[in-house]
């Protein structure tokens, strides 16, 4: 695959994240976190380095990068939303605040808003299981959360949201 | 030390796997992801057997069991042809369209009358292929994704530089799920297309350049321009053995 | 900051604010910020305190907490605004009375949460600390005798350390609750060094937060813990496996793993001893199933986290192949305990089978949510209505789900049950990590056993075909039963194919996915026939089978259940009895949830 000078430019920072360990396979994983927290998922060119930083095939990096949730191969959002659907915050109906996070973003669990503004994403639990239900706006985490405050919490990452105007 | 398989005494290697003991023994164990290449994976569970150890019975799978003291196998039971059942059943529930699957579907007299998802889906997830990209060094292919959700692909599912086009997961895959498409000249596996090269002797077209070089790696030769296919290649030793027995 | 914080201790007050997740998301910061902010001027030197930032206390809910010695006030759910007024409280000396704690149950306010019936019944050995001390500063860890137990334990010999620990009864807290002395012993009994010593940190069961609060509340301890095992079995490296999710604990354990090489308890030659060990941080990829111990190894290494067969335990043949311990959180937590107090006081605690304590985390449909450390043996009914309150707003209890999605679903019958790690598997669950989920009839049980096979689904790691695929049929099975296409004949699959699962999939994950929905198979067989054969689902939550109507009798007309509804679907007017539009209702529960009259019934 021929490099683009942009893409020649987006190496290097991955270069040094890449380098920051030593080559042994046991730091792949930490390799792609960084990663991951740098550039908000894992670019394909950094796969392809941190394969032969670590002197594995690329398809063991990849097998990885599908196993594990903590990555993700298509860029997420500037905000990332995560909304917990762990037991606790499922029983006190975290389904609901899911629906309306659809609703008002229109995307699905997954996936990111075309402007790349907001992706959303369910995950299992997070251990904040007294405040359910749970969201979590890039680290902050939301106690309590319902539908009306969905909507607000868009609003304060500058989200636009239509009222409801019923069905 | 001593063990004994479904009422026959044997000798066992502290270590050997259970799978190894008894097939040498000629106790028969299904398996559909056990290969002598590359060992018990622990996948399939089809081989399955029950191991009692003093007072203590319980199911192991047999290939990545250890033989590490004296035990006692029964190698069926009706809790073991259940589970075998059930994991046909289950198979072909995933992969209807395999007709080995089919086949042990009605040899195992699988009643279960359950929807499959994708109708045309062969491959059982035995990773067998995975096993065999490994041994020939090229690892183009591996379990992607995870839970329900996972397959055997090339990274992003597009053509892999890393493929040779060897074609050892089509080879040694039960189900025949990995298609091998063939054209004029070409060929195509995993989204990658070969060219095929034509044997220096017979002029059949027999594999592909990334292949060649890579056998020839393997076994620590150059590879030089010409080369023969498997046929030629064994007419022409036959050939120079038949020679040089000429006084 | 903690070094200022704690200079003024010895003759004044401090004011220790909970920084645990779930007191942050609740501004708890900001509390702090703001103390900080007041105190640094005039009113500081009047009322001579400092702060404490401190870990988890494990009332999240009631969160912000503020807690103030040596007064002994705790202050429930504090905002910044209400800062100026505590501080005045302080001079004048009278608590400010709307922040105190309220006891749901007899609805009386107590000074300090120690005198509430939701502390009194506890019995804290795991989560000694937590809530007491700045996890951030070791002096504090030091103060309440932390590492004293190293020490003791550097002047015995490792087989006395074993021999203690055996000695104990303690079982693991992760899971299977495999006794942790026979597991050192093994691993020390096994050649093939470098040994290694890993703290599980991985909790994955959805419901459950106690190791998250004690490696942010209490760090030291688990490297205290680790530092004697790795004495005990000879080992020379330890990791700490912590789930990606809790961005605190990472950051906690490595100030705390740096803080102990400083002073010498990490490192070549630890106190003087012949003991070399130090400790590095593995972060999580976000996978349930590497809670699994060698999943979990298996990721350490760099490898997806797929398990193997067990047939040779990690502790002989372990991570990179070397003998392994690994231990979960709250196990490590219990060490340092064991070894200092010995371990007959230890084992004086709790029943024959299961020694010392338990942390559960309470929640759900309960009063009083948060964290809950009991003696083995104390019953569910303690747990959950004297401790926890019983179930709010004057619905009726159900089930505890135990044990996560590897455990199962308790019935009322059973609420007089002594928890301990053989009374919940004999009754079809498990203790697994401590989670203890109160569901009240609001919960379908159908939905429930739905709701852990959908997320081992996901969480399967797919490697063998008894789970992956096994799993994927159960799915199918019970998603068609909550969307009323079940059949009597489902009940024989799930059955059957429950039994195969269990007995033939490769690890942990698999063997007890079927739990949840044995166990309400069991339990609560009527809900699922009510959801085949009358088309209904009695606890109003499956939406196909859920139909919302208003009894005319009961209802006042209060109007709540009309503004609460997202769909418009209620019309009334007021104080005149209200009617649900059955074709408009999206049947998302908002009515019956909020009327206070029990007057939104489930046809």
């Amino acid at each position: 695959m021929a490099i683009e000078p942009q893409q020649a430019a987006a190496q290097r920072p991955m270069e040094q994240i890449v380098r920051r360990y030593p080559p042994e396979q046991r730091y792949l994983l930490a390799i792609m976190q960084d990663l991951q927290k740098e550039f908000n998922y894992l670019p394909r060119e950094a796969l392809g380095l941190t394969a032969a930083h670590v002197r594995v095939p690329l398809g063991k990096v990849y097998s990885m990068a599908t196993f594990y949730k903590a990555f993700s191969l298509t860029p997420r959002g500037r905000v990332s939303l995560r909304a917990c659907d762990g037991t606790a915050c499922h029983i006190k109906r975290s389904q609901v605040i899911i629906d309306e996070l659809r609703k008002c973003l229109g995307i699905q669990p997954g996936e990111t808003t075309a402007d790349g503004e907001f992706s959303l994403e369910t995950v299992n639990c997070l251990g904040a299981c007294a405040i359910a239900p749970v969201l979590v706006a890039n680290h902050k985490v939301h106690a309590k959360v319902t539908a009306a405050a969905v909507r607000e919490i868009i609003k304060s990452y500058g989200g636009r949201v239509d009222e409801p105007v019923g069905n | 030390m001593k063990i004994v398989i479904d009422g026959i005494e044997t000798a066992a290697s502290p270590g050997e796997m259970l799978l190894e003991v008894a097939r040498r023994l000629g106790v028969r164990i299904p398996t559909l992801c056990y290969h002598e290449a590359f060992g018990g994976q622990g996948v399939c569970r089809l081989c399955l057997v029950e191991v009692t150890a003093g007072e203590v019975s319980r199911l192991v799978a047999s290939c990545t069991y250890p033989v590490t003291g004296e035990i006692e196998v029964r190698t069926t039971t009706p809790e073991i042809e259940r589970i075998r059942r059930h994991i046909i059943m289950l198979l072909h529930r995933r992969a209807p369209g395999s007709e080995f699957i089919q086949e042990l579907y009605r040899e195992y007299g699988c009643q279960e009358n359950v929807p499959a998802p994708d109708p045309d889906e062969r491959c059982i997830m035995c990773r067998l292929c995975v096993n065999a990209c490994e041994a020939v060094g090229a690892c183009a292919i591996t379990a992607v994704d995870r839970g329900t959700d996972k397959r055997i692909d090339t990274p992003y599912g597009e053509a892999s530089p890393d493929c040779i086009g060897c074609c050892a997961c089509a080879e040694v895959c039960p189900t025949k799920a990995i298609g091998v498409s063939r054209a004029a000249g070409h060929y195509t596996i995993w989204n990658r297309e070969f060219e095929l090269e034509r044997c220096a002797g017979c002029g059949r077209p027999f594999t592909s350049r990334p292949c060649q070089e890579r056998i020839a790696r393997l076994s620590g030769q150059e590879l030089s321009g010409a080369q023969l296919c498997p046929e030629c290649r064994k007419k022409q030793a036959g050939s120079r053995v038949a020679l040089s027995m000429i006084p | 900051m903690s070094q200022l914080a704690t200079e003024n201790t010895s003759n004044g007050r401090t004011i220790l604010v909970c920084c645990g997740t779930g007191c942050q998301a609740s501004g708890s910061l900001e509390v702090l910020a703001s103390l900080r902010g007041l105190l640094a001027g005039e009113a500081g030197t009047a009322v001579r305190a400092s702060t404490k930032s401190t870990g988890c206390n494990g009332l999240c809910e009631k969160g912000p907490l503020v807690k103030i010695l040596p007064d002994d006030i705790t202050y429930c759910q504090v905002a910044a605004e209400d800062v100026p007024d505590i501080v005045d409280g302080l001079r004048d000396g009278t608590p400010v009375q709307r922040l105190l704690y309220r006891d749901p149950v007899t609805r009386q306010r107590y000074r300090s949460h120690r005198e509430t019936s939701f502390y009194k019944k506890q019995h804290k050995i795991a989560l000694r600390n937590i809530g007491e001390i700045d996890p951030g500063d070791i002096r504090d860890y030091l103060d309440r005798g932390g590492y004293r137990a190293l020490r003791t334990a550097l002047s015995m010999t490792p087989a006395q350390v074993i021999g203690e620990v055996l000695a104990s009864g303690l079982r693991g807290r992760g899971g299977g609750g495999f006794p942790t002395g026979r597991k050192w012993q093994s691993c020390a009994a096994a050649d093939n060094a470098p040994r290694y010593v890993i703290c599980n940190g991985d909790e994955g069961d959805p419901g459950a937060f106690m190791d998250r609060s004690i490696m942010e509340g209490d760090p030291h301890t688990v490297l205290e813990g680790m530092i004697i095992c790795a004495h005990a079995v000879g080992a020379s490296s330890g990791f700490i496996y912590v789930r990606d999710e809790y961005d605190l604990a990472v950051v906690n354990l490595h100030q705390a793993i740096r803080d102990a090489r400083a002073a010498g308890f990490l490192g070549d030659r630890i106190l003087g001893s012949d003991l070399s060990f130090d400790i590095e941080i593995v972060r999580g990829g976000g996978a349930f199933v590497c809670g699994e111990e060698t999943a979990l190894i298996a990721s350490i290494e760099g490898h997806p986290g797929e398990p193997r067969d067990k047939y040779v335990f990690p502790a002989v043949k372990g991570l990179w192949g070397r003998p392994t311990v690994i231990n979960n959180v709250e196990t490590w937590a219990n060490v340092p305990v064991i070894i200092d107090g010995g371990a007959a006081g230890f084992a004086e605690i709790g029943t024959a089978g299961s020694k010392g304590t338990k942390v559960f985390s309470l929640v759900g449909k309960v009063v009083s949510t948060g964290l809950v450390e009991v003696p083995m043996g104390a019953t569910l009914r303690e747990i959950v209505f004297d401790i926890g309150g019983g179930v709010p707003r004057g619905r009726s209890f159900k089930a505890v789900q135990t044990g996560g999605p590897s455990g199962g679903c308790i019935p009322g019958s059973l609420l007089d049950l002594a928890v301990d790690f053989d009374s919940l598997a004999a009754a079809g669950s498990m203790m697994g990590s401590g989670g203890l989920i109160v569901m009240d009839d609001r919960t379908c049980m159908v939905e429930v056993a739905r709701y852990y096979v959908n997320f081992l689904a996901g969480e399967s790691c797919g490697k063998c075909t008894p789970c992956r695929e096994g799993i994927s049929l159960l799915l199918e099975t019970l998603t068609g039963i909550t969307g009323g296409r079940g059949s009597i004949a489902d009940l024989d699959l799930l059955e059957s194919l429950s039994a195969t699962v269990r007995a033939a999939s490769l690890c942990a994950l698999g063997r007890t996915a079927p739990n949840p929905v044995l166990s309400t198979l069991k339990y609560f067989r009527d809900e699922y026939l009510a959801h085949i054969c009358d088309h209904r689902c009695p606890a109003g939550v499956c939406r196909e089978l859920t139909e919302f109507y208003i009894d005319a009798g009961l209802c006042t007309g209060c109007g709540l259940c009309r503004r609460k509804c997202p769909a418009e679907a209620v019309s009334g007017e007021k104080k005149q009895p209200h009617a649900i539009d059955a074709a408009r209702c999206i049947r998302c529960g908002e009515c019956i949830n909020n009327c206070r009259f029990q007057a939104v019934r489930i046809r």
